[in-house]
């Protein structure tokens, strides 16, 4: 049951011996400056923690650089004469500012005898097949290179692709999930969870114009947005990534732009006396609602749910872990703006007649923003276990595509392919634990008080 | 206390309804027929006969299914789009006419147009076949297909002249060019006459209880979860059966969690900072976050017959047959089981032992704890009887929400041992698309959940009479 915890974003706090010593020593308020120096000097205490810092960080190192590290292409080559650089043209041709210089075109990178090269570490990409070597070639077994640069250092799988390359360009993938989704989630659990914390269920006050004109609304730029839209946004979605997305802005923008206009409608309403009349929004509720209802559906079924019918893609991935993982983050901000709201230096700022919105933005969530860092370490933790699970299962990326979980599973079902499993499973064990290990540091840091 | 209990339950509804909304609405927007999933052997085979009757049959089938009725009890669409657009049978004739009608906005055009597509159809299924037009015939079907599946101006145009290729060479498919004729006339019109701003002018369509959502959730809540569309069973039947397995097994593994956790937490908070909590945490914390497809994967490979050591079975539950006696049965489940429960124990057990710690390590520094030191109590006493019961409360709670968890969270280790429970047969059924079943599996874990979230907070009233709901 060990993806449980992580799919529930449940945390993992030690309570030792360290948060009494903390709570004797004066810990400054949330507002001072010197706070983050403290938590900075708490988390430096954390040796465990540090380190894996560290490790993650030489790890974020060869996500960004994997394809200088481990690729088919070389960094440097003199062809006919001429010099190149391919690993840099195949960036700009993948950005479509480039195209390939014809010598190159049509290039057998392994086999063609350059006049000069420099290749990678491993001269292998993650998608390269050695058809002489395929077949769950064991890291020890004679393997058949022409020299000890060619080996393939942790093997081979049942293609002919290299472990170690896949390896390496798994932990891009790793980074990606993980950065993207948490922050697809921080930026919703932030706002929902402060509008929540620090509202309330009766400190926003909309007139009753507005919350009647609110409905047409939200109707009437839905339907232009998204039903009218819809066709256009699922044949753009066939064509790019990127035209999809850009339709999908321009979709927002119609949407918001109908809910603007009915505000200024209500706005012209409230003329009327009655219109005028103030109602609260308790804004509470509907976030703690919210909360429930996601935390009701299981998280790794709602993610199969939608992975499983649509067109495999690893941003769909990233998005949908996102979507479905901010009620942490959001928790953890609307119990922190509890506190700060009715703490000093807010009672000053509202007396002093700062507007909400200027103490929400400037002073309120700054000030908690250290405590959604906790929930980020482990939810970055829990999106790179989901990710490898679903691609151990066959959902979520591209065929083509080799990420940690995909290599685990195709140590399955076969025999003799040892190294095709562990080394995956150590990469996933590996970064999960350091997150895990950073997200504790973080709690004992941040909150030494806060038990679970 | 009973107060608490009634408005927890108000609350309950509203969460549930929009949960079941949720999954609706999902299931309903994705892709795939389930009509023509059911109905497999869709026969071609050419006589209008046989036309006719294949599609008396799928709509006889979708009517079963109360696929014929609109989906929800209204609708915000528009103007073009008519009322009863989802009378039409087949599922892609629909998707295309609404393409068709985000295109052109003029209703009356386009079901002229798709009628005589029909026609067309018709005029070819009842044209004598021979060997010298039976080609043109096929071709001539592939095309009216593409016409049924197109909304593009060129596919449609290169679709209706390559039929009128076909049509030319041979006289006795005069017919099927006259039909054609209309075709290609009402498309023509079609074209002539586009109303787009229908399109784009918003209308509200009411159908009242006579929808989808409403049959399937009063059924539902009279306990008729409908038919598995995959081999025809009562979704409640196929549901038992899977709610069996996992239940045993978290049941066990949530008692063994239970067993082998306690004592480590308590052990460890007493002899907090020593050698022997150290080593406990760091291993408690690596098996923590060790992921459990992969533990289950090397369980697999090297004691389920992979290279190394064939000791257990690697998948399923075991065959039983009926002649056995229950040591024999209660021998072949548990030696099918032991590789999953290892799977399923592991990791929570770190977790709640912390969970125990933590709260341990917070009892003992009270004062009650230091009096009842200083009274000369010896530490053993104190560890079990006063520190221990102190500390239940959030393994209290922790147990209402572990059983819910455990039911939705399986689905890993199901699918790695197939073992036939609630998580296997949810995630199969998504593949399938059998979504009868997923609606099922999806509503009742939320309903675990948010029961178990009631549960673990009347207990903790229970336990704790400090804590009291009532003056909330």
């Amino acid at each position: 049951m060990g993806i449980l915890n992580h799919l529930k974003g449940i945390k993992f706090s030690k309570g030792n011996a360290k948060h009494f010593k903390n709570e004797l020593s004066p810990t400054p308020t949330k507002n001072s400056e010197a706070y983050w120096a403290f938590v900075k000097r708490q988390f430096n205490k954390n040796k465990r923690a540090v380190f894996s810092l560290y490790l993650v960080g030489f790890m974020a190192f060869i996500a960004l650089f994997a394809d200088f590290i481990a690729n088919e292409k070389p960094i440097y080559c003199k062809y006919n004469d001429k010099s190149y650089f391919p690993i840099l043209i195949d960036y700009g041709v993948q950005l479509g500012i480039k195209k390939w210089p014809k010598d190159l075109q049509n290039i057998n990178w392994i086999d063609t005898d350059f006049q000069k090269v420099v290749r990678p570490p491993i001269p292998y990409s993650a998608t390269t097949q050695d058809i002489i070597n395929a077949g769950f070639v064991s890291p020890f077994e004679k393997q058949d290179v022409p020299s000890v640069r060619w080996r393939h250092w942790l093997g081979t799988e049942a293609l002919g692709r290299d472990v170690l390359s896949a390896l390496i360009h798994g932990t891009r993938i790793a980074f990606a999930v993980g950065i993207v989704s948490m922050s697809i989630a921080s930026l919703i659990g932030i706002i929902l969870g402060a509008l929540a914390g620090y509202f309330g269920d009766n400190r926003i006050l909309i007139s009753r114009a507005t919350a009647i004109m609110l409905l047409p609304g939200i109707i009437f730029g839905w339907f232009y947005a998204f039903s009218t839209r819809s066709y256009i946004l699922s044949d753009s979605l066939k064509v790019s990534g990127l035209k999809f997305l850009g339709n999908l802005l321009l979709s927002f923008v119609i949407f918001f732009g109908a809910i603007i206009l009915s505000w200024l409608v209500g706005k012209l309403l409230q003329f009327i006396p009655w219109f005028k009349k103030k109602i609260a929004v308790p804004m509470d509720i509907i976030v703690q609602r919210l909360i429930e209802i996601l935390v009701s559906i299981p998280r790794l079924f709602l993610v199969i749910a939608i992975v499983a019918i649509a067109k495999p893609s690893i941003f769909l991935v990233m998005v949908v872990i996102g979507l479905t993982s901010w009620t942490g983050i959001a928790r953890f901000i609307r119990a922190e703006l509890l506190k700060v709201r009715s703490l000093e230096y807010i009672e000053a700022a509202e007396a002093l007649g700062y507007s909400r919105k200027r103490i929400l933005l400037r002073h309120a969530i700054p000030n908690s923003l250290s405590s959604v860092l906790i929930a980020i370490a482990f939810g970055i933790a829990s999106a790179i276990l989901i990710e490898s699970f679903l691609s151990f299962i066959g959902l979520g990326i591209p065929p083509e595509t080799l990420s940690w979980g995909k290599l685990l599973s195709l140590a399955r079902g076969g025999k003799s392919q040892l190294w095709v499993a562990i080394f995956p499973g150590m990469a996933i064990f590996i970064t999960v634990t350091l997150f895990n290990l950073i997200g504790e540091g973080l709690t004992d840091a941040i909150d030494p008080k806060q038990k679970r | 206390m009973f107060k608490y209990i009634i408005k927890r339950i108000f609350i309950f509804l509203p969460t549930i309804f929009i949960i079941s909304l949720l999954t609706f609405m999902l299931s309903v927007s994705v892709p795939g027929d389930p009509v023509e999933q059911m109905l497999s052997s869709n026969t071609e085979s050419g006589s209008v006969q046989n036309a006719l009757a294949s599609e008396q049959a799928y709509i006889k089938k979708r009517q079963e299914l109360g696929l014929d009725l609109p989906v929800f009890y209204f609708s915000i669409s528009n103007e073009a789009t008519p009322k009863d657009l989802h009378l039409i049978p087949k599922k892609f004739h629909r998707n295309n006419l609404s393409r068709l009608i985000a295109q052109y906005g003029n209703w009356t055009l386009i079901d002229k147009y798709y009628q005589s597509i029909k026609q067309l159809e018709f005029a070819t299924l009842e044209t004598k076949r021979d060997s010298a037009n039976g080609d043109a015939i096929i071709a001539i079907k592939d095309n009216i297909y593409q016409l049924y599946i197109n909304d593009n101006n060129n596919v449609i145009q290169s679709s209706i002249s390559k039929i009128q290729n076909q049509t030319k060479k041979d006289s006795s498919l005069l017919a099927i060019n006259k039909a054609l004729l209309t075709v290609k006339n009402n498309y023509q019109e079609l074209r002539d006459n586009p109303t787009p701003i229908k399109y784009k002018t918003p209308t509200i369509h009411w159908y009242g209880t006579q929808c989808q959502y409403h049959q399937w959730i009063t059924k539902f809540m009279k306990g008729d979860f409908g038919i598995s569309y995959k081999d025809g069973r009562p979704v409640k039947s196929v549901l038992l059966d899977a709610v069996r397995w996992t239940v045993i097994l978290s049941i066990i593994s949530i008692i063994l969690t239970y067993l082998i956790s306690i004592p480590l937490g308590v052990v460890s908070a007493a002899k907090k900072g020593s050698k022997t909590d150290q080593t406990i945490s760091t291993i408690l914390f690596l098996l923590y976050s060790l992921p459990s497809f992969w533990v289950a994967t090397l369980l697999i490979m090297f004691f389920g017959g992979g290279d190394f050591l064939n000791w257990f079975p690697a998948y399923g539950v075991g065959q039983i047959e009926s002649g056995m006696s229950f040591m024999e049965k209660f021998g072949i489940r548990a030696y099918h089981l032991v590789l999953p429960l290892i799977c399923y124990t592991y990791g929570s057990l770190a977790y709640i032992s912390r969970q125990m710690r933590g709260a341990m390590v917070d009892t003992l520094s009270q004062d009650y704890i230091r009096t009842a030191r200083a009274k000369g109590l010896n530490q053993r006493t104190i560890l079990w009887k006063h520190a221990f019961k102190n500390s239940l409360l959030p393994i209290i709670t922790l147990f209402a929400s572990v059983f819910p968890l455990a039911v939705s969270g399986a689905i890993v280790l199901e699918i790695i041992f197939s073992i036939p429970g609630m998580g296997k047969l949810a995630y199969d059924a998504l593949v399938a698309r059998n979504y009868p079943i997923v609606y099922s599996v999806v509503m009742f874990s939320a309903i675990l959940t948010l029961v178990g979230f009631l549960v673990a907070d009347i207990l903790y009233a229970l336990v704790d009479p400090r804590i009291s709901y009532n003056k909330k």
